[in-house]
Parts: structure tokens; sequence; C-alpha cells
């Protein structure tokens, strides 16, 4: 513990404290570029221009069920439903685009994050109205998503997406693939509008402390209500991308897919508590794990090892940035 | 009146007719299909085929399906209700071979008969089992891709979950062939966990590593073949130039066959199905028995009936081609 703090110490005693103020704001950044240096130097194909859009792409996921994650952390709950949301989405939209006569691509990704709409409002209905502890409101509807995703198409993919659909996971706009795109808008809107709207104050004041935000006027209820179904559509959205770069909507898709969303949000530096955190942690959190997980195949790292690698760096991520923040 | 008199003819006609058919076989035989889980296709077919079969259908076995899902913990309760509810016959399918023992040994205590299919336990308490070769299949696979690379180059091997018997014993025929072809050097190899998207994300970090040197690829299952596919695809690569291999003959595997991307082999999730309902109601109807699915004629020479008393019945694996790929899949739609 102590050797980890030991960098950031001179910091406190040089005329500018901002150094150190921003040192601590941007851990997360700094800890992610220092990654990167690592893995560029110990392997020479890790910079190339093809590995890091393979990184980003697989980033992407993960990254959007992250953002949305992130509202619902933020006001001190949480959302264990999103893989399971993910999959039946993914069946739901995917079975407007398969067969001889394909559906608008379009209207698939609507009724997709439509679906995860609907379910991340049946989450914040319990958890708002009903006051069902999130944890549990959440935990039951893994359960039932996942169920719906087997009744909906008998345990079976939906293979043959058309085209059109496909490109939503493998094609590119300006050299960029469509997956990061929609992470990186998903992620620049999500940012906007938690740091200049009165909807994002209310999101941090009802995390922060819930009573005395109701006291002031915010309306916590349906603050809380509408993360749940942030969530739940963003999980629509991952969906679609998701059986669009696999080629097939698959019911076992996005199997604990919930536990990386909630590692890239806690890497962020988003505490489990509500109140504190940013999109950019979660963006730099999802980035840190995809990064893991594209350096350690890269240098042949054995899969035992990179379970526990991958493990340790989260711990130790969130030691640092906790560790930091109880000083300040 | 006259209406409601035939009604009442004809009801007591239709009742009586399954009736006179349980009475000529004896019984309805009351039958649990404890299978490890129904999460991916494969499964899935199983159920499908055995609730197919002729003697589900005419009503001379009644299925009831348990979904173990893939924990052997689950499926050792199941065996619980099954010994109360006493049922005739368990067909079972396990998660774990040591664990699936353990449960064996409570039904055959209660004097019900288990047959084994496709995933195997240890020991042998089981009445019969019938499943394909593993072995066979991993020496099939890596055999299609070294042959399709002319004996040299570089492969990787994309692996099921680490322990899992089907990782181990395709992981143990990949090895012997690879063994036997020293050309061939193996470049890397990972678990993907069965999975698509993983064994995608898997495939691209390789190609990235390794640019331009791999020649081939072993996936344990078809859908990490899939995945692996879909990334030689996204970095440009043709995929007809890099040999591609799956086990298991999932639909959107055969598609890929079809377009000449991927080599697959199907494991008849139809004939371990069936073929082990026939082997359970030989062993509860008598001698007299004769089996009713389609697959003791499809395999008649491969897989013989033999009075349906053998211990073991080995379902042979069927390539998938160019050639046979709609009929496969046209078989599928009607299941």
């Amino acid at each position: 513990m102590s050797g980890l703090d030991l960098p950031a110490k001179p910091d406190r005693f040089r005329p500018g404290a901002a150094i150190g103020q921003a040192l601590s704001r941007y851990g997360i950044v700094i800890a992610f570029f220092a990654l990167c240096a690592a893995l560029s130097l110990l392997n020479p194909y890790f910079l190339t221009p093809l590995n890091i859009i393979n990184v980003l792409r697989q980033a992407s996921i993960n990254g959007i069920l992250a953002i949305g994650q992130t509202f619902v952390i933020l006001t001190g709950g949480i959302d264990l439903s999103v893989g399971s949301l993910l999959a039946v989405c993914g069946i739901l939209g995917a079975s407007l685009v398969t067969g001889a006569n394909p559906g608008n691509p379009l209207v698939a990704v609507a009724l997709g994050v439509g679906a995860g709409l609907g379910l991340g409002m049946v989450n914040g209905a319990l958890v708002a109205r009903l006051r069902v502890p999130p944890f549990v409101a959440t935990l039951g509807m893994l359960s039932v998503a996942r169920g719906l995703t087997f009744i909906a198409n008998d345990g079976m993919p939906v293979p043959r997406l058309s085209p059109g659909f496909l490109t939503l996971g493998q094609g590119f706009i300006a050299g960029v693939p469509i997956p990061v795109v929609l992470f990186g808008a998903t992620a620049l809107l999500a940012w906007a509008v938690l740091r200049f709207t009165t909807y994002g104050r209310y999101v941090y004041a009802t995390g922060g402390n819930e009573r005395s935000a109701r006291t002031s006027g915010v309306g916590t209820r349906k603050i809380i209500f509408s993360v749940y179904a942030i969530s739940g559509a963003l999980a629509g959205l991952s969906g679609m991308v998701l059986a669009a770069r696999t080629t097939s909507a698959l019911p076992q898709a996005g199997l604990s897919y919930e536990l990386d969303a909630i590692a890239a949000v806690v890497i962020g530096g988003t505490s489990l508590a509500g109140g504190v955190g940013s999109v950019v942690g979660t963006l730099f959190g999802a980035l840190i794990i995809a990064v893991i997980n594209n350096g350690l195949d890269l240098m042949g790292v054995s899969s035992y090892y990179q379970q526990v690698i991958k493990g340790a760096i989260i711990v130790l991520a969130v030691l640092l940035d906790t560790s930091r923040r109880g000083r300040d | 009146m006259i209406q409601r008199r035939t009604l009442l003819t004809a009801t007591a006609a239709t009742l009586a007719m399954p009736a006179i058919a349980r009475a000529q076989a004896g019984k309805s035989f009351k039958i649990g299909a404890a299978v490890y889980g129904l999460k991916a296709e494969f499964m899935q077919l199983w159920v499908g085929a055995i609730k197919a079969h002729p003697a589900v259908r005419s009503g001379q076995a009644a299925i009831t399906v348990f979904d173990g899902q893939y924990d052997a913990l689950t499926q050792s309760n199941q065996f619980d209700s099954m010994i109360t509810q006493r049922f005739d016959a368990i067909i079972f399918v396990p998660i774990d071979a040591q664990a699936g023992a353990d449960a064996v040994r409570k039904a055959k205590a209660a004097n019900i008969l288990v047959v084994g299919s496709n995933t195997r336990v240890v020991g042998n308490e089981l009445t019969s089992f019938i499943g394909s070769d593993d072995v066979k299949a991993g020496m099939m696979e890596a055999d299609a891709v070294v042959k399709a690379m002319g004996g040299k180059g570089n492969v990787v091997v994309i692996e099921g979950p680490i322990g899992q018997s089907a990782e181990i014993d395709r992981g143990r025929g990949n090895r012997e062939v690879l063994a036997a072809n020293p050309g061939v050097k193996v470049l890397e190899h990972k678990t993907a966990n069965w999975s698509r998207a993983e064994a995608q994300s898997l495939m691209e970090n390789w190609l990235t590593a390794h640019p331009g040197q791999i020649g081939g690829v072993i996936g344990q299952n078809d859908e990490m073949a899939l995945g692996a596919l879909q990334a030689i695809k996204a970095a440009g690569m043709d995929p007809k130039k890099i040999p591609l291999a799956g086990i298991d003959g999932v639909s959107d595997a055969i598609l890929a066959v079809k377009a000449g991307e991927m080599v697959s082999i199907l494991q008849d999730a139809n004939g371990q199905a069936q073929g082990a309902l026939d082997i359970a109601l030989r062993r509860l109807a008598g001698e007299g028995y004769k089996p009713m699915s389609e697959v003791w004629n499809e395999y008649a020479s491969q897989m013989p009936w033999g009075g349906g008393t053998a211990t073991e019945y080995s379902v042979p694996w069927t390539p998938v081609t160019a050639g046979n790929a709609d009929a496969l899949l046209a078989k599928r739609q009607k299941g």
C-alpha cells in the first residue's frame, strides 16, 4: 500500500498543487497510458493501427454496457441484468433481419433498443416505485430476461442476418469501425448529459444523498427510474452490435457481461456508493479491460494467468484510486 | 342430441386408441432425459430429436426433459426427484464425469436404469452408453486442416473450456495428428470457452501478433471456428486461403462450409438422442422390442443394433461437405 502511495507524495509539496489534483483526478487516464506504453515496449504489434482498431472494437460492446451502468451506479444502484437484456434484445431485433425477406436494419435496431428500454423500465419501476433493492430487482431480471431469450426462439440462434444489418457490427465510417463510432457517440452524449444538463446534476445529487436531494426538490424516484431505462436501452443497443459482429444472435450471448461492465465502471473511479464518478472514467475503464485482454493475447500468456492478472489489475486500480481519494 | 352422442362415441374411440397401443406394448414408459444444459444449439437439437422419436409420438414413452443448467449439483437433485417419482428409465447427459457417476449409482440403487448419451461418466454403472468419440473428431478436424495446408506451416488451436471432457478428448485427437506432422507448428493455443465472441477477439489478436504467419486454424467446436472466421474476414483476408475447422455441425457452420469457408464435422444429435431412447426401451420392453428410430438404418453398418444390449454404441461423425449441406439443413428444419 505505502509503496503505491509513494509517487503521489512529492506532488503535495510542489507549489503547483493543481498537478497533484490533476493526477488524482486523471489517475485512471495515466494508468491507461502507462499500461499502453508498457505493452508497446513488450510487443511490437501493440501500437499498430490494426491492433488499435481491434482493441477499440473489442472494448465497444462492454463499453456501451458500462456507460449505461455508470448512470445506474452514480445513483447508488446496480444493474445486474445487462448481459441478459443484451441477449434477449439481440434475439428479438435480429429476428426481423433474417430469412428470405429481411426487414430494414434500422427498424431491427429500434426494436432491440426499444425492448431493452422497456425491460429497463421494468427494472426502474421495481426499484423506484416498489422499492425493491436494485441488486434484487435486477438479479430477478437477469434470470427472467435470460429465460425469455430461450423462449423467444426455442433456445436456437437467429442466423443468416441480412448484410445491411451486419454492417452495424462489421462496417466502417471514415476508417473507424461502426461499433467504435457507436461507443464513442454514446460516451460523448452521456458525458454531455451528465456534465451540462440539470438532469445530469440530479443524477449525481440522487446518488450523493437521496434524502437531501429530494428535500431540495429533485424528483429522485423519476431519476432512479430513468437510469435503469437508459441502462436497458444501451444493453439493447450493444445486443444488436454483438449480433451483427458475430453474424448471429445467440441466446447464450452476453453471459456474465454484467461483471465486465461493472468492472469498467469501478476501474473508472465511479463509487459503488453513488454520487461520485464520470463517463470519462468508465470509457478508460472499458479500454483498460480491453487492452489487458488484447495485450495478454498478443504476448501469448496462458489463459490461466490471464484471469489472475485481470482480476489483480481490477483490484489494484481501485485500490490506487481509493487510497488517493482517502488522502484528499 | 344425436350430434352429442356421435361426439361422445368419437371421443371414446380416440381415447381407446392409445390405450390399445399401450396394452400391446405393455404400458407407457416414464422416461427422464437429464441433460447438462439447454443453452447451446447442440442440446436443443438433441432434445428436439428425442421428442420426435416414434415411440414418444405414439405415446409408448413419455419424456420429461430436465435442464441441468451446467451444474453437477442441479443434475444430482434432478436424479433425486426422478427417483422419488419412480421413473422407469433415465437418459443421462452429464455435465461432469465424476459427479455424474454418483448420480448413476443412486438411480441404480433404486432399480432405475440409466442410459448415457453424448457425454460420459466414469465407471461402469451405466446400462449402456451412446455417443461419439471426441478423440476421433479431434483427429478428423486436425487432419483436414493439416492436409489442406500441405503438411507444413503454422496453426493456431482454439480450445474448449480447460478440463471439460470434450476439450480433453478433442485436444488429444488434435495433438495426435499434429505430432505425426512435424512440418506443422502450433503457433498459439488458448481457450475461448466454446464462445464465438471470445474466439473472435482472440483470433483478431493472434492475427495481429503473427501477421501473415497463421496458415491454419483448428477450432475445437464450430462456434469458436465461426468466431475465428469472422476475425479472418474482418482483417481483410481470404478465408478460403486459411484452412479452418470446427466440430459439431451447427447451422451457421454448415452454411459456412457450403460457402467453402471452413470444414465442420457433424456430431449427430439425432442419432445420440433417438438411439439412447431405443436402447432404454429395449431394456424396459424386453427382447421383442424392435428399434423404431431411423438412425439404426442410417448407420446399419457402422453402428449395428445387435439386439440392443451392447454396453457401448458409437455414433459415427459425418464430415459436412458442400454436397450434403443442404440435406443436413433441411433435415434440421423438419425436426
